[in-house]
């Protein structure tokens, strides 16, 4: 009929010049939590602060900085990943207390006469693998969605570093080597901190950079066509939970090794800094959508804020609140750009 | 045309498979010839879907060969088809959104002819390459790097296409695709595209093409296959054969004639809705519309076009931000959708699982859902009232199964469309209907039922503006076509005096 014309050029470029239309009206206002104005946001942030006071520019306060940084860019790694399948991880802190405490007491310290040094480490990270592959197996076996799964895990976590502490005097670590391991300077900056920068590293290439990572991705943007395009969607899950378990341990190790003590609360507080962290970044909470890179920035805008409202002289009492409003703010700014989700076909 | 010349690339010897008691194909055989383009048609439920299934691993039948090139294979999964070089694209869009062309087209390729290279790192280069190479190959121009979130949906059909025979590129047959209704979410001038870019596939394959549409399918295949209940009832060449006689075998009765007597009686009283050069800012400028009782007005238009966002203003969801709206006559101010409802309006959305009903509740709750009164018992809900006011409509639109406790989520298609279409029809005082694509998806038995909701909706002296699928049902429904371009009219035409044709049309769209 009419449209059988082959060669009617007019209707061709009109119909491009449509296209491009679309791309841009469509792409316009989903800018509010793109990498860019994040790291607007964080220069506003930095010259705000700087300008309220000038130590907070200090190399002091920088390395303090970085140091603040550490644990929550190692659990933002492992929460982002998470968050891309469209999960959740909420066992962090308890995670974070197993681990520690496997560590302090399998490493030198005043409770006993053990040592065993690096494998106290991986005897640590293997009880967080351990931990995640429970939360992945629980969730892809049984089908519980992951919020209750890791609510309840967080408090495992937290009974089995209870039963390790026991009930004898804390144990501290007594190797001053290892206690002043995180806070020791490398090229300027505390090890704690570069030890975050390879996790970071090592995240970015795995979500853009292997097969498993591009999967998370999918599986986030659609589990059921991820299914029928013969990804191992389960194992992918179960995966990433094992890896966020893992970093669960490793910020759980760190985190141990600063405080120079074994204590099942080293995470506490940990769970309220990574998840806006990510959220803040652009990570949508759905899955498939933000990266690596974005929750970096999103724990220095927290991390900054944190730190810029204490030297800007700001009540402690005010900076929960803070910090919670601006979390639903970010929301507000996802959520805006997760509304075409709805309009699956137009 | 040339078929008989050329190699068979598929065929299906006696193919039955059954389900329980059920006899979803029973005893089919067809040859595929290299070069070609089948049609595959059939009312919902006829084995379609079933055959399909079986041609992609994912069902093996009870009894008969598959044949490719002449030798007898065994799909065990769909991996399987895959690698004879059997791609499909399936009628649910199978794209990721949020990743590039090229990494949809390489993602489920399996461990062989994916791109990573040294420590299974992905090389970017080598997988937009590839994509490319493909992509050229179809003939599309398409940048492997775009988001697939960022495409039109004719785009992203071409790269389900090109997704489709990229994993059979490596067995050395020519590939076959399984084409699934691809255009059943396209707009006319994107339907036009893909038909052309489907006939170029004959130059490197051959293609299976299921379509509810029979025009379309005329313009598309080489050969058209009637399925009914199961069974392959006819074969006929394109050139031999019109809608009509394949309504008739799709079936098994005559096609009605639709086209109703038109009753515009210049009736004195005031039309429905009036609009003076209404405009809402990046949507439409300027529009002059009048819909007056017991007419259709059927409006044309790119995605582009603003005739989507029209309809919303009218119905009050994204209200007009300049310009005069007269309903029956009085100017309005402030228009919502409750003032709009109040007005008699109704407005059957597009996206019907998304927009138009609430698929975990009841049938009979989404039926009361809007005018509930009559299963009321003061403010309170009467669920032996909601029922038999259900039970009623069930059986005055025939829907099926006549269950109206069942979740809606459980209807077919068509059944829903009822229900969603009953929730308005079920108003005394509907004065205009706004229908976003009615038929999308339905097949021609539900779709003639629909239709004559419809008809039977413009007796009862209710204005209907539709946006519909295809030109020719606008064409063979409206009483008037408005055409829109970037946002405003370009053009009218009252079908009482004159017949345009889906080209005039067309050709004011873009």
């Amino acid at each position: 009929m009419a449209t059988k014309e082959p060669g009617n050029p007019g209707v061709n470029t009109a119909m491009i010049r449509i296209r491009e239309g679309e791309i841009a009206k469509s792409t316009n206002w989903k800018r509010l939590a793109e990498p860019t104005s994040l790291i607007a946001t964080l220069f506003a942030l930095i010259i705000i602060f700087s300008l309220l006071n000038p130590r907070f520019l200090s190399v002091e306060n920088l390395r303090n900085l970085t140091d603040q940084a550490s644990l929550p860019l190692i659990l933002s790694v492992g929460a982002t990943l998470v968050i891309l399948l469209g999960s959740i991880d909420l066992s962090i802190e308890g995670i974070m207390g197993s681990a520690a405490m496997t560590f302090v007491l399998l490493s030198a310290n005043t409770r006993d006469s053990s040592d065993f040094g690096l494998l106290a480490v991986l005897a640590a990270i293997v009880v967080g693998i351990i931990f995640g592959l429970l939360n992945g197996s629980i969730v892809t076996k049984i089908k519980v969605p992951s919020f209750v799964v890791t609510l309840g895990m967080w408090f495992v976590g937290l009974g089995v570093a209870t039963v390790l502490y026991g009930t004898e005097t804390m144990p501290f670590l007594t190797n001053s080597d290892l206690t002043s391991w995180a806070s020791t300077l490398s090229v300027g900056l505390p090890n704690s901190f570069w030890a975050a920068v390879v996790v970071v590293i090592l995240g970015v290439t795995f979500v853009g950079l292997t097969k498993t990572g591009r999967s998370v991705m999918a599986i986030g943007n659609n589990e059921n066509i991820a299914r029928s395009a013969g990804l191992r969607v389960d194992r992918i899950k179960l995966a990433v939970f094992a890896i966020a378990g893992a970093l669960s341990a490793v910020a759980g190790i760190i985190a141990a090794i600063k405080l120079g003590s074994g204590s099942p609360s080293v995470g506490l507080g940990s769970l309220f800094v990574t998840i806006p962290a990510v959220v803040i970044g652009g990570t949508a909470l759905a899955g498939g959508k933000g990266g690596v890179l974005s929750s970096t920035l999103g724990v220095f805008i927290l991390i900054i804020l944190n730190n810029g409202l204490i030297l800007a002289g700001v009540s402690p009492n005010f900076q929960s609140g803070i910090a919670g409003a601006i979390l639903i703010g970010a929301i507000v700014v996802a959520a805006a750009s997760q509304r075409d989700r709805l309009r699956i076909a137009k | 045309m040339t078929t008989n010349a050329k190699n068979v690339a598929l065929s299906l010897r006696d193919i039955k498979i059954t389900f329980g008691d059920v006899v979803a194909v029973n005893g089919v055989s067809l040859d595929l010839y290299e070069g070609e383009v089948i049609g595959l048609i059939g009312e919902n439920g006829a084995g379609k879907s079933t055959l399909l299934k079986i041609l992609s691993g994912i069902y093996r039948p009870d009894e008969g060969s598959i044949e490719l090139a002449g030798k007898e294979v065994k799909f065990r999964n769909p991996e399987d088809s895959l690698a004879a070089g059997i791609g499909v694209v399936h009628q649910e869009q199978s794209l990721f959104t949020n990743l590039s062309v090229a990494e949809n087209m390489d993602i489920s390729v399996g461990k062989s002819g994916s791109n990573s290279s040294l420590l299974g790192l992905y090389n970017w280069g080598a997988v937009n390459k590839s994509a490319s190479r493909t992509l050229e190959k179809i003939g599309s121009k398409l940048d492997p790097r775009t988001k697939v979130g960022d495409l039109a949906f004719v785009d992203r059909q071409m790269v389900e296409i090109a997704k489709a025979i990229r994993v059979g590129e490596s067995s050395n047959t020519k590939p076959i695709v399984i084409l699934d209704e691809p255009t059943s979410l396209l707009e006319p001038h994107e339907t036009a595209y893909l038909e052309r870019e489907i006939s170029k596939l004959r130059e490197i394959g051959s293609v299976i093409f299921v379509s509810h549409r029979l025009e379309e399918v005329i313009r598309v295949c080489d050969r058209i296959l009637v399925l009914r209940d199961g069974e392959l009832v006819a074969v006929r060449t394109k050139d031999a054969v019109d809608e009509a006689e394949l309504f008739r075998l799709m079936i098994g009765r005559e096609a009605k004639s639709e086209k109703r007597e038109y009753r515009r009686d210049a009736s004195e009283e005031a039309p429905v809705i009036e609009l003076r050069n209404l405009s809402k800012r990046g949507a439409f400028r300027g529009v002059n519309l009048t819909l007056a009782a017991g007419e259709i007005t059927a409006i044309v238009g790119t995605n582009a076009s603003g005739r989507e966002e029209l309809c919303k203003a009218l119905y009050g969801v994204d209200p007009a931000d300049s310009g005069t709206m007269l309903v029956r006559g009085k100017e309005v101010h402030g228009w919502n959708v409750q003032r709009s409802i109040k007005a008699g309006f109704g407005l059957v959305p597009s996206e019907r699982k998304v927009e138009g009903m609430v698929g975990g509740l009841t049938a009979a709750s989404n039926l009361s859902l809007i005018f509930g009164s009559d299963s009321q018992v003061g403010p309170f809900i009467s669920p032996r009232k909601l029922k038999t006011v259900a039970a009623d409509w069930f059986e005055k639109l025939d829907i099926r199964p006549r269950n109206p406790s069942l979740e809606l989520e459980r209807f077919s298609g068509g059944n829903q469309q009822k229900v969603v279409m009953a929730k308005w029809l079920k108003s005394e005082k509907l004065s205009l209907l706004i229908l976003d694509h009615p038929l999308r998806g339905l097949d021609p038995g539900a779709a003639g039922t629909v239709n004559l909701l419809i008809q039977a909706a413009v007796k009862n002296d209710t204005a209907v503006l539709l946006l519909a699928d295809t030109l020719e049902e606008a064409l063979e429904m409206g009483d008037q076509i408005i055409v829109m371009r970037d946002g405003e009219i370009s053009s009218s035409f009252d079908l009482h005096k004159e017949q345009p044709t889906s080209l005039d049309l067309l050709e004011k769209m873009v």
